[in-house]
């Protein structure tokens, strides 16, 4: 075969074996001259879009007309943004400084005041809301924390034997937190108490994210050793364990039928990339879709909007939203 | 904070009551004072990192023969906050090759080992590489340490003459944003001839009682 057929007949095979479903660039976004997106968040409904910025602001934007809604702009560097599932309030967790304290504050994003300012605690960098918003969890180097927000105080202290925890979860009713520890345990604890209701163990290598299915029945792990763990809420049992993750799982966003599951990768031989994420069905462990850009950065968290993922991507002097069918 | 009835009740419960009981109390809560008396500081924690893996190998020569990069020898001693030395402690340490890149297939650069009955450990390595995406991460080795009836704590070592710190790691320690002391960052002795160079850092490790 001649090397130019040779290649056309290569490129036919790779569209042939590749998802049919590809992302679409949905909105972009030109920040200041100099600043680029180093996180972001969108909010569960698909609204608004929020951003560590490297010139230490957070910035929001609306997602359907691009606006920038607000600045926040501080002394301290932030490391972490989450809004609550109503989209009233802003989360954002300032500068990991080991063994210092750390600050979480929490906005209203009709007025922007801070209603909470939690300043008394290890630092955290992996935030969640219940539904409900009256709970706030946060995810540390050696403890995590669980904080009542109508009493304006934390509510519990979840301490792994060692190790910390690299993400936070809650349950849709709010009853559960779970964790993704460093010592490689996934733990389910009573969200209200902080007492421990189970301790699962699966793999030899950390999980760094876990994600409740919206019926609460199910937890999804995933992390470095590249599978994803799927878990009997109830009882901590390993149900199933979907293999073959083409990078580190870095994060989970299940579908709201429970269906299926948005997964981020990091490249295992470069950590700081991370470009890819795929749409999985979680009952026949295949990929449905899939997006990877060499040179971006998938900004943290999207949303399932409808049948849609929303999701945003950092590049330079842009963020970039995209929907993925 | 513990008043002077507690402390005469933990001198009981330690069984000094009987040596201190012919001296006065106040010679009992000094001398009681004087053994809590924090000799050293606790080693500084650091955290975990992405790459730890669970039932590592009991093995302290994690270099192979003809291992690329600068032959390490890392050596120290395991001591309480009272100054006392723990006989009983497990050190596992894990670390990426001369190039940057973690192990997670299998367990090279990985083991742990219980210190010998003078509380000492040594472990036989490589320089770790600095982390291939260039960001702002320190050469290091992880380190996990735990003694039955003590504090279990996370740590990572960093080498002093890592280029990052200029040659100054005290001015220059805060570059790698994890690095909140330079307590963390060890002095190297580097011997042998420039073609057959090998590297020496001891670290001293202090765990808390529980």
């Amino acid at each position: 075969m001649r090397p130019s057929l040779a290649i056309l007949f290569l490129l036919h095979c790779l569209a042939v074996a590749g998802p049919a479903q590809t992302a679409r660039q949905e909105k972009t976004i030109d920040l200041p001259a100099g600043v680029s997106v180093e996180l972001g968040t969108i909010s569960h409904g698909g609204n608004v879009v929020a951003a560590i910025c490297s010139d230490r602001a957070v910035r929001v934007w609306s997602v359907h007309s691009g606006e920038l809604l607000r600045t926040i702009e501080g002394g301290k560097e932030p490391v972490a943004v989450q809004f609550s599932n109503n989209e009233r309030l802003l989360a954002v967790a300032y500068e990991i400084v080991v063994n210092e304290k750390g600050v979480v504050k929490i906005f209203d994003i009709d007025s922007w005041k801070a209603q909470h300012d939690f300043a008394d605690e290890a630092p955290v960098y992996g935030l969640a809301f219940s539904a409900d918003g009256r709970h706030l969890a946060g995810a540390g180097f050696f403890d995590s924390y669980v904080w009542d927000l109508p009493a304006r105080k934390k509510a519990a202290t979840l301490s792994p034997p060692f190790g910390g925890s690299a993400s936070v979860a809650f349950s849709t009713d709010g009853a559960w937190v779970a964790t993704a520890d460093g010592d490689t345990y996934v733990r389910v604890y009573d969200a209200s108490t902080g007492a421990l209701h189970s301790s699962i163990q699966g793999t030899l290598l950390e999980p760094m994210t876990v994600a409740f299915s919206p019926d609460g029945k199910t937890l999804l792990a995933g992390g470095v050793d590249k599978t994803i763990r799927v878990i009997e809420a109830a009882s901590g049992k390993i149900s199933r364990t979907i293999p073959k993750q083409p990078g580190l799982v870095s994060s989970l966003d299940i579908s709201p039928d429970g269906k299926h599951a948005i997964v981020v990768y990091r490249s295992a031989e470069r950590f700081n990339d991370v470009n890819h994420l795929a749409l999985w069905d979680l009952e026949k462990g295949t990929i449905l879709a899939d997006f990877q850009k060499p040179g971006i950065t998938i900004a943290g968290n999207g949303t399932f909007v409808g049948d849609h993922y929303l999701f945003a991507v950092a590049s330079a002097n842009q963020l970039t939203l995209w929907f993925l069918p | 904070m513990l008043n002077r009835r507690d402390i005469l009740q933990k001198c009981a419960a330690l069984g000094t009551v009987l040596i201190a009981s012919q001296a006065s109390s106040e010679a009992m809560l000094a001398a009681f004072q004087d053994h809590e008396k924090q000799i050293r500081k606790p080693t500084p924690r650091n955290p975990l990192g992405p790459f730890y893996k669970r039932l590592a190998p009991v093995n302290d020569i994690l270099r192979a023969p003809g291992d690329p990069g600068i032959p390490l020898t890392l050596s120290g001693q395991v001591f309480d906050t009272r100054g006392d030395i723990v006989t009983d402690a497990t050190i596992e340490i894990w670390q990426t090759n001369h190039q940057g890149y973690y192990d997670v297939d299998g367990y090279r650069y990985r083991g742990k080992r219980q210190v010998d009955k003078s509380g000492a450990y040594t472990f036989e390595s490589v320089i770790p590489g600095h982390y291939p995406d260039k960001s702002r991460v320190c050469q290091h080795i992880h380190y996990l340490v735990q003694a039955p009836g003590h504090k279990a704590f996370v740590t990572q070592l960093y080498f002093a003459t890592d280029p990052v710190f200029e040659g100054d790691p005290v001015k220059n320690y805060a570059r790698d944003p994890l690095i909140h002391t330079p307590e963390l960052i060890r002095p190297v002795m580097l011997t042998g001839d420039p073609n057959e160079v090998h590297a020496k850092v001891r670290w001293e490790l202090c765990l808390e009682r529980l």
